[in-house]
C-alpha cells in the first residue's frame, strides 16, 4: 500500500472526471444493494433508507474509491457501516424510550413467496448483527470468503467462524428444507 | 476420513483447494451422511437466495435513483428545521416565522410561533431560537424519569454534547406535531432542531424499529451532537441540580 497516497489521489481525478461513470455503476449495482440491505434490516423502508445513505455517503467519497478494489465491495462496506451507525442509535434511543414500539411484524403474511421472505427475515434477523453480516455477503449475494472479509474488515478466519455459527442457526430457526 | 464442519462448509461455498476438493468429493461417494451435511449447506443458501432474490426484480424506487443522479438531496428536509447558530444577520422574527411556516405549514408552526412571543414557547434573541414559556420550565426543571403522562412538554432523551453543554429532546403534547432539541447555554434553552412529530403509525404496515418516538430530524441531530451515551435518571437528576452547568 505504499502507493496507497497516489492512488487515491489518482482515483479521486479519475472519478471526477467520470463521476457519470460512477453514477451509472451504482445504478447497476442498486438492485443488489437493495437485496443486501434488506438482508440486513428486515424492513424494506429501513432498507431503501440504508442503501439511500450509502449511496450519498458514497458520492461525497468517491476519492476513497480504491481502484484495485471493485465498486460492489465497497458499497457494500458502505452499506454495512451505515447499518452499524443506524443500530448504536437505535441501541441508545431504546434505552430511553423503552416502551416504544418494539420490531413486532404487523401485516398479512399469509401469501406463499411473501410468507417464506418474511420467516427467512425473522430468522436473518434474529443472528447477531456479525454472522447476519457474513451470512448476507457469502450466502445472499455469492462473494467469496476474501472478499466478505474485506468488507467485514476481519481475517478470513473470523469470517468463516461467523458463517459457520450464523448458518447453524439459521438451519436451526427455518428447519430442514 | 473425517472432515471438519468449517471444511464441510467451505467445499459447499466452492472455497477449497483442488486437492481437498477432491479429498471430500471421494469420501462423499462412500460416506451418505457426509453427502448429506453438504446437500443441507446448499439447501440454506437456496433458500436464502429464493426468499431475497425478487427484491432485484423490484422496480427501483424513484428516490434511489435521484440520489445517485445526485439530485440536490435534502434528507428530512419536509419535516426538519435546522435551527442554525449563527443566523444571518437580521433573522428576524417575521422572517423566520414565514421560513418555518412554509417548511412545515402554517398551519402547525403558526401558533407557536407566530403569536406574540411572550406567549410562545419560542422566542428569538440574537439570531437564536430559544426556549420560552412552559416548553422552557419543562426544560429547566422536568426530569424524564418522573414526569406525568399527561404533561404538556414530554422530555426524551438528555445528554451531554461533544461541546460539554446538556442537551434535551422534548415532544410538545399539545400541539402533538412538534419535537425537538434544544442545548443550555448562557442561561437558556437553544434550539437546535424542531421537527414534525409523524403521526403514530396506524397499526398497519411492516414493522417499527424501536426509539421511533424520536423523528427522523430530531434523532438525526441527537446522533451528531452526542458526545457518549445519554443521561441515565440519576446523571439526569445530578444535572438538573447543578443547573444544567457544564
Amino acid at each position: 500500500m505504499e502507493e496507497n497516497g497516489t492512488h487515491e489521489r489518482n482515483a479521486a481525478i479519475d472519478v471526477g472526471a467520470s463521476s457519470q461513470g460512477l453514477r451509472e455503476e451504482l445504478v447497476t449495482l442498486l438492485p443488489r444493494l437493495r437485496r443486501f440491505a434488506r438482508a440486513l434490516t428486515r424492513d424494506a423502508h429501513d432498507a431503501d433508507d440504508l442503501v439511500q445513505i450509502a449511496v450519498e455517503r458514497a458520492l461525497t467519497r468517491a476519492g476513497q474509491l480504491r481502484p484495485d478494489a471493485p465498486l460492489s465491495s465497497w458499497m457494500f462496506g458502505i452499506v454495512r457501516n451505515a447499518w452499524l451507525d443506524e443500530l448504536r442509535a437505535r441501541g441508545r434511543r431504546a434505552r430511553l424510550f423503552a416502551p416504544a414500539e418494539s420490531g413486532e411484524q404487523v401485516g398479512d403474511a399469509s401469501q406463499g413467496a411473501h410468507a417464506d421472505l418474511l420467516a427467512v427475515q425473522d430468522a436473518l434477523a434474529r443472528l447477531p448483527e456479525e454472522q447476519r453480516a457474513a451470512v448476507a455477503l457469502v450466502l445472499i449475494e455469492g462473494l467469496s470468503y476474501k472478499e466478505a472479509a474485506y468488507i467485514m474488515e476481519v481475517p478470513i478466519g473470523t469470517l468463516t467462524s461467523r458463517l459457520a455459527r450464523g448458518r447453524e442457526a439459521l438451519q436451526e430457526m427455518l428447519g430442514e428444507t | 476420513m473425517n472432515f471438519s464442519d468449517e471444511t464441510v462448509m467451505a467445499y459447499a461455498d466452492g472455497e477449497l483447494d483442488a486437492a481437498t476438493r477432491a479429498a471430500v468429493e471421494a469420501a462423499m461417494a462412500l460416506d451418505a451422511q457426509l453427502a448429506q451435511r453438504v446437500a443441507r449447506h446448499r439447501a440454506l443458501r437456496g433458500r436464502l437466495r429464493a426468499a431475497l432474490d425478487p427484491v432485484l426484480d423490484e422496480p427501483l424506487p424513484e428516490r434511489l435513483l435521484a440520489s445517485v443522479r445526485g439530485a440536490p438531496v435534502q434528507r428530512h428536509a419536509a419535516e426538519v428545521i435546522a435551527l442554525k447558530r449563527k443566523a444571518a444577520p437580521g433573522w428576524s422574527w417575521p422572517q423566520w416565522g414565514a421560513i418555518a411556516a412554509s417548511l412545515v405549514g402554517g398551519a402547525l408552526l403558526g401558533p407557536l410561533l407566530l403569536r406574540a412571543p411572550a406567549g410562545g414557547a419560542l422566542v428569538t434573541r440574537d439570531g437564536q431560537v430559544l426556549a420560552s414559556g412552559a416548553l422552557a420550565r419543562a426544560l429547566t426543571e422536568q426530569l424524564a424519569s418522573s414526569q406525568p403522562p399527561g404533561a404538556p412538554v414530554q422530555i426524551g432523551v438528555s445528554f451531554r454534547a461533544r461541546n460539554g453543554d446538556y442537551c434535551r429532546t422534548f415532544v410538545l403534547r399539545e400541539k402533538s406535531t412538534l419535537a425537538g432539541l434544544a442545548c443550555r447555554a448562557h442561561e437558556a434553552w437553544r434550539l437546535e432542531v424542531l421537527a414534525q412529530n409523524p403521526a403514530p403509525p396506524a397499526a398497519a404496515t411492516g414493522y417499527r424499529p424501536a426509539g421511533s418516538a424520536l423523528p427522523a430530524g430530531v434523532a438525526h441531530t441527537l446522533d451528531e451532537l452526542i458526545a457518549g451515551e445519554p443521561l441515565d435518571a440519576g446523571a439526569e437528576a445530578a444535572a438538573r441540580a447543578r443547573g444544567w452547568q457544564p
